[in-house]
């Protein structure tokens, strides 16, 4: 393990920029997640660190030592692609033993068994050693995967979506394991995601990526809760924040030039009202399971507050809605009161 | 679900979908409708393969003989076959054609997946070399027998011109379809050189089906480039280079017109392939039954080779 640090890193295809000035510092064990919508260059951006890409302008150094220029095959990271990637002439054992029969390693045949098998339980694919790596469901091949960057001790592990091709349960197993293993390797993994629980789950820090630019980095606590701007802040959170006119609702605290408010769930209260005095209406409830999704209209904006599951509001009550300490966004849509949240929560 | 006595979505579809889609024409099922289709090329097949083929087996029991239609038939029973299999003069022919066959396979494929994995690489104009080196195949195989003759002309040819120029000797010092240690390697030659790009085309093939990012994960796993080629590309090109040698195989077992229009079979019987006795023996002496015979013998060894060799390919296929 080491740390890896990244600056002013640039990469163009063409006339599209995919990662724009971007600079990072990943320390020794930090489990870094970069969130981002499809096209942000997350992607680019771990190809980039792992050799596939070259850069057209900043500096990659691993370890201490610059790998700007250098092949992949010098940086010594391990990569999880996105499409299992795995070979598809081999057996699942042979793929797991693929980068451990790299000459440059010399390892012996038997020390190399007791990895792969170490590694296979890690992963829970013991089982299916012997067999072919594409007579594998998804999920198992995805674990191969996994499994075939494990097996290594590279100064970095790069992860590419590992889990978004898996189906929800294999998934937040996956991720509760990922999380483990990352804990008991000390691994220091960059990784990709555009799911925002994956991101909320693992990672010591997040990264937020628009448009092949770094715009926040900090805890998931951080992210969440002190957004740099609008942007950031409807990366993170179910329901999705709401972006509403500052004048639109009465609230308790805004920064002076606030021109749209940010309302989590928690940050909205919703009374209920008699007759024509209220503003607004409950026009639909969505039931998930433990909780309920209440969309309440209110001049001619909808407003998303999850509620408990055996909420008494029924669709058409007349309500109101009050905001207590939003987020406050200029019009450019930048946090104008950053820190203030956490100090009044 | 289900076991509540509610079926789901797709139960129901299923359930409410009928067994044939399409509403039977005129009367005729589904079945019949197939069988209606697929007659013509039965019909064809039947007729100009299935047909002669049976003919000729019937043929090589009987003392036939084609330039007399008038004389009665004589089943001989195996008679045909006993002479073919104890005849030593038989053995020649057929190790002309292997020796033809084993060397065309083996530099075909060494040289077609050596350019096809050059020309696989992304550079300025691959598609105009690519283009260039299909040419040869392009040609009817009497144009290319006619020309080469007059390319290996000793005194006026290109190809001892060329030869005389990079080894200094004169260049009507050596004859390549005159001599007979030379003639094997002059159909050799010509064949390499017109069907190389057809084992080229298909190595092509081979190679552009395997994805990028394997080698893209396999640099990542610290495989080398000479790793990188005997781990991934040769394993996983494989199936489709077995591929080309059975075609190319097969197809020069049964090589006649370039080699008839080239040598003949001469000089002497040094370039006698087995279809050049066939056809010396069907329609120079007329020994129709006797041909027929060894055609079948030639048969059954070209469809067991090829058989066998299916096999190991569908073994390398699904390892």
């Amino acid at each position: 393990m080491a740390d890896v640090e990244l600056t002013h890193l640039t990469k163009r295809f063409g006339t599209t920029t995919a990662v724009d000035d971007l600079s990072l510092a990943i320390a020794d064990g930090e489990f870094i997640v970069l969130l981002g919508p499809t096209g942000a260059g997350k992607t680019t951006l771990l190809r980039l660190v792992a050799g596939l890409e070259r850069a057209e302008a900043g500096a990659i150094a691993i370890g201490g030592r610059d790998m700007t220029r250098e092949p992949p095959v010098v940086r010594d990271v391990a990569f999880v692609f996105q499409q299992y990637s795995l070979y598809p002439h081999l057996s699942v054992y042979d793929n797991l033993a693929f980068p451990l029969r790299s000459p440059v390693r010399g390892m012996s045949e038997a020390a190399i068994r007791q990895r792969v098998e170490e590694t296979a339980h890690l992963v829970r694919i013991h089982d299916k050693l012997a067999n072919r790596a594409t007579r594998l469901s998804g999920g198992q091949m995805q674990r191969v995967a996994i499994g075939r960057a494990l097996v290594r001790r590279p100064a970095i592990y790069l992860m590419d979506e590992p889990l978004s091709s898996l189906d929800a349960k294999l998934r937040s197993d996956l991720r509760l394991e990922l999380k483990r293993i990352q804990a008991e390797l000390g691994a220091t993994i960059l990784y990709v995601t555009h799911d925002q629980t994956e991101a909320m789950t693992l990672a010591s820090r997040i990264g937020v990526m628009d448009h092949g630019r770094l715009v926040q980095i900090g805890s998931p606590r951080e992210i969440y809760r002190d957004p740099v701007n609008s942007y950031v802040a409807t990366r993170l959170g179910t329901p999705s924040i709401n972006l509403l006119p500052a004048d639109l609702l009465p609230a308790d605290q805004l920064a002076v030039g606030t021109r749209t408010v940010g309302a989590r769930s928690e940050h909205i209260l919703i009374s209920r009202v008699s007759g024509g005095l209220a503003r607004g209406r409950v026009v639909r409830k969505e039931h998930l399971g433990g909780h309920v999704n209440l969309h309440v209209l209110i001049g001619g904006a909808e407003v998303v507050k999850r509620v408990d599951a055996d909420t008494d509001f029924l669709v058409d009550d007349p309500v109101d809605v009050a905001l207590h300490v939003p987020l406050c966004f200029d019009h450019h849509g930048d946090r104008l009161d950053a820190g203030g949240a956490d100090a009044n929560t | 679900m289900a076991d509540l006595g509610v079926p789901n979505l797709a139960d129901r579809l299923a359930a409410a979908t009928p067994e044939t889609i399409a509403k039977p024409i005129r009367g005729l099922s589904d079945r019949a409708l197939a069988w209606l289709f697929i007659a013509p090329s039965i019909v064809l097949l039947l007729a100009i393969n299935i047909f002669p083929l049976i003919w000729t087996i019937y043929l090589s029991f009987t003392n036939y003989r084609a330039n007399r239609p008038n004389a009665p038939i004589k089943g001989v029973g195996i008679d045909n076959y006993v002479s073919i299999l104890t005849d030593a003069d038989v053995w020649q022919p057929m190790q002309a054609t292997a020796h033809f066959v084993l060397w065309t396979i083996l530099i075909e494929t060494v040289l077609g997946f050596g350019l096809a994995f050059l020309i696989d690489r992304k550079f300025r104009g691959h598609g105009l070399w690519t283009t260039i080196i299909l040419i040869p195949m392009m040609l009817s195989p009497a144009v290319v027998g006619n020309f080469w003759k007059f390319i290996y002309q000793p005194q006026t040819g290109l190809f001892n011109y060329l030869i005389g120029m990079l080894t200094g000797q004169s260049a009507s010092s050596f004859e390549m379809i005159g001599s007979v240690r030379l003639a094997p390697w002059s159909i050799i030659i010509v064949d390499v050189w017109m069907w190389t790009p057809y084992v080229v085309l298909i190595c092509l093939a081979g190679l552009r089906s395997i994805p990028d990012y394997i080698y893209e994960a396999a640099e990542v796993d610290r495989a080398s480039k000479w790793r990188q080629f005997w781990t991934i590309t040769l394993p996983m090109a494989l199936p489709f280079i077995m591929l080309a040698v059975l075609f190319r195989g097969i197809e020069n077992f049964k090589m006649f017109d370039m080699v008839n229009l080239l040598t003949s079979g001469g000089p002497g019987s040094t370039t006698e392939v087995a279809s050049i006795t066939l056809k010396r023996e069907a329609f120079e002496s007329w020994r129709t039954g006797y041909s027929s015979a060894f055609a079948i013998i030639l048969f059954v060894t070209v469809f067991g080779l090829a058989n066998i060799y299916v096999k190991a390919l569908n073994q390398v296929k699904s390892r």
